[in-house]
């Protein structure tokens, strides 16, 4: 794939023409007031019929796995066909479209039906599927995924503490999760913790179960103050002994691949964040352009200086290098692979990077207008710096980068 | 029942229009093009009227340039069922109501609706001059449209100068939409997947044996005169006075 497709190019104008009418006149009230994002969700998947779209090929996926489970074998995953790059596609072009203005929601929207759902989808039964999933897919429901713990982030298999102890056919469940997206409104959430079963922490099993808001002794607190991504709600999650029971254990044994289901979400959140970059850098890139075109200092307009051209230059830079990195992630997943987790990192550590470094030059294009937060890239600035820190910080991806290639 | 919707691409209306130098027409190097919005009205009253009404067809017609497809796989995005695109230049309102009358001809829709105008050359006519070529009824502004149960007949609520019409007329028949006639739906994901494999067929505008000679031609265009910078005053007697000598309003 070597440029948009016609396809790409009708779903991008008719996701602009939402964003124009939907989101930029309540953009003071998402960003800075207390109304969740999730209204404005809802509406842009039965508009766009996106809830029927996750439906159908939902059905169709625990149809081919009802198959497959009959004849003893795994479901295979489809082929490639033609119109594959187009549905592709299809993905990522939200994401881009909505970042122009509001990363937070993008935020929301893909940890609950991306992130939460995901997990529920490569490691639970057809019946949990089927229960928690497909609300999710479809918006229904809102979905939180919680692994970290105020001990531990980038290490957050090793430091966990959050506990699981089995408690006849069920578990007790037991600890505090935090900077958890969408945790003060989810009515679903995926709580990963550690089998203790009176073993040394560092061997002890990685679990994961699903849990219901109002279930007794889970808490989820108020959204936390935090330095932007205002329209995506955060917060904590308190379990204190709460009882489950084994239909709550994603795949329903303790002996699912918990660490590696885990991996997989991490790749494909990654790859999110290239999209996300891409929307935020080409905002950025046009707000700038005009402001180049408009502003005068010294009798000239500012895109006159070479300064400011550097900037604009560098911009353009950063937007063809994200827009390759998502032409490649549309090729990838239309031939049904997925990025392995090394180039996924190098991908998620470019783009964060480079969306942070943009949105801060473009402040500074705009002077003092760039610090006000009615010129817009005040705010895509504060909101770039998470792709920095969430789904894993840029020492993590620099890390596991080197790791790969000092494995061989 | 059989549905003829016109879709007409035009300059997006939140682009700004510059006029060439030579004042032949306006400079179409990076406009965005749409359709034309009471099209659009136009395409979702027929798709409302399509839900209600089972077995129904809505048929797209574009006359213009190639590219006019773009506009037509929106409109089958929405969820019309097929389009035609008469490949032509230049055509004046009279040549556009002859190429349809024709069209009407062949396809013999129960229904035509067309936006009330386009908002590039805003002439407001084509509706009017086809319903005549037709000798069918019209009913232009339209907005409220309701059918009788057996959808032989309409009633068309119209908006003109300082109040409401109502109009009941036989069918088949042609609608001009109206701002206000309804919101159109986005064109959904998965609709825009299956516009890629609905029919649009194009025709040459010289394949439909119709005289579209122009009757009307554009001499000149220019673009309003520009505003003049505004001008502070320090009193209220200053202004007042200026107000009379300068501006010569009071
Ligand atoms: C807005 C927002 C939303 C979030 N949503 C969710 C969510 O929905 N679910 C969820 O589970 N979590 C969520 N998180 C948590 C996020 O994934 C963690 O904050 C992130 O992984 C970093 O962990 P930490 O905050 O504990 O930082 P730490 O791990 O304490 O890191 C502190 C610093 O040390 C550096 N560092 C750590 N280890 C190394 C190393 N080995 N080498 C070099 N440097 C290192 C880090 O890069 C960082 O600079 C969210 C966070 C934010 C900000």
């Amino acid at each position: 794939m070597i440029e948009w497709t016609e396809q790409h190019v009708m779903i991008r104008d008719a996701m602009r023409k939402f964003v124009e009418t939907e989101i930029k006149p309540n953009l003071e009230e998402l960003e800075h007031g207390d109304s969740p994002p999730y209204d404005v969700i809802r509406k842009m998947f039965t508009s766009f019929g996106m809830d029927e779209a996750a439906r159908a090929t939902f059905e169709k996926r625990i149809a081919r796995e009802r198959a497959a489970e009959k004849n003893g074998g795994v479901a295979e995953n489809g082929k490639r066909r033609e119109g594959d790059i187009d549905t592709a596609g299809m993905q990522l072009i939200p994401i881009i479209e909505l970042c122009r203005y509001c990363p937070g929601i993008v935020t929301a929207m893909g940890v609950s039906m991306g992130l939460t759902a995901s997990a529920i989808m490569s490691k639970g039964t057809i019946r949990q599927k089927e229960r928690w999933a497909l609300p999710l897919l479809t918006f229904e429901k809102i979905g939180a995924w919680a692994i970290t713990e105020p001990g531990s982030g980038s290490d957050a298999f090793g430091g966990m503490k959050s506990t699981a102890r089995r408690n006849g056919d069920g578990y007790v469940l037991n600890g505090n999760k935090t900077f958890i997206t969408n945790g003060p409104y989810a009515d679903t959430i995926v709580f990963i913790c550690k089998l203790d079963d009176g073993s040394e922490a560092k061997d002890r099993k990685m679990l994961t179960f699903v849990l219901d808001r109002g279930m007794a002794g889970l808490n989820q607190s108020a959204p936390m103050r935090k330095m932007g991504l205002h329209s995506s709600p955060t917060g904590e999650l308190f379990l204190d002994d709460v009882q489950v029971e084994k239909e709550r254990l994603l795949g329903e044994t303790e002996d699912s691949p918990a660490r590696a289901g885990t991996k997989a979400s991490f790749s494909m959140e990654r790859a999110g964040v290239a999209a996300m970059a891409l929307g935020i850098v080409e905002q950025c890139r046009e707000l700038s352009v005009d402001y180049a075109r408009t502003r005068v200092a010294f009798g000239k307009p500012i895109g006159e200086f070479q300064l400011i051209q550097l900037k604009l230059a560098k911009m353009e830079v950063a937007r063809m290098n994200l827009q390759n990195i998502i032409f490649r992630q549309i090729e990838i997943i239309a031939s049904g692979k997925s990025l392995d987790l090394a180039e996924a990192s190098a991908c998620k550590l470019y783009a964060a990077q480079a969306a942070m470094e943009v949105a801060l030059e473009a402040v500074q294009l705009f002077g003092g207008n760039g610090y006000m937060a009615e010129f817009q890239v005040e705010q895509l600035c504060r909101d770039a710096k998470v792709l920095q820190i969430y789904a894993g910080t840029d020492e993590i991806q620099i890390s596991q980068i080197a790791r790969s290639l000092l494995a061989h | 029942m059989k549905i003829l919707v016109t879709v007409k691409r035009v300059p997006d209306p939140e682009t700004s229009i510059k006029v060439k130098p030579d004042g032949t027409g306006i400079v179409t190097d990076n406009i965005k093009w749409v359709v034309n919005p009471f099209d659009e009205i136009g395409v979702e009253e027929a798709l409302r009227i399509k839900e209600k009404v089972a077995g129904s067809e809505v048929v797209l017609v574009s006359i213009g340039d190639k590219v006019a497809q773009e506009q037509l796989r929106t409109g089958l995005a929405m969820g019309a069922d097929r389009a035609i695109l008469v490949l032509a230049d230049d055509l004046d309102p009279l040549g556009v109501a002859r190429v349809l009358a024709k069209l009407v001809d062949d396809e013999k829709p129960d229904l035509i609706i067309m936006g009330k105008q386009a908002i590039d050359d805003d002439s407001n006519a084509v509706g009017q001059m086809l319903a005549e070529l037709l000798g069918w009824p019209q009913g232009t502004f339209a907005s409220q449209i309701e059918l009788s149960d057996d959808q032989k007949s309409a009633s068309v609520t119209r908006e003109v100068d300082g109040g409401l019409e109502t109009l009941s007329f036989p069918l088949p028949g042609v609608i001009t939409a109206d701002l206000r006639l309804n919101e159109p739906r986005y064109a959904s994901l998965p609709g825009i997947m299956k516009a890629r494999k609905k029919e649009l067929k194009e025709i040459p505008v010289a394949d439909l044996g119709v005289d579209v000679t122009p009757r009307v031609t554009i001499t000149k265009m220019e673009p309003p005169p520009s505003r003049e910078a505004g001008k502070i005053v320090a009193s209220v007697e200053e202004l007042v006075n200026l107000l009379h000598t300068e501006a010569k309003v009071i």
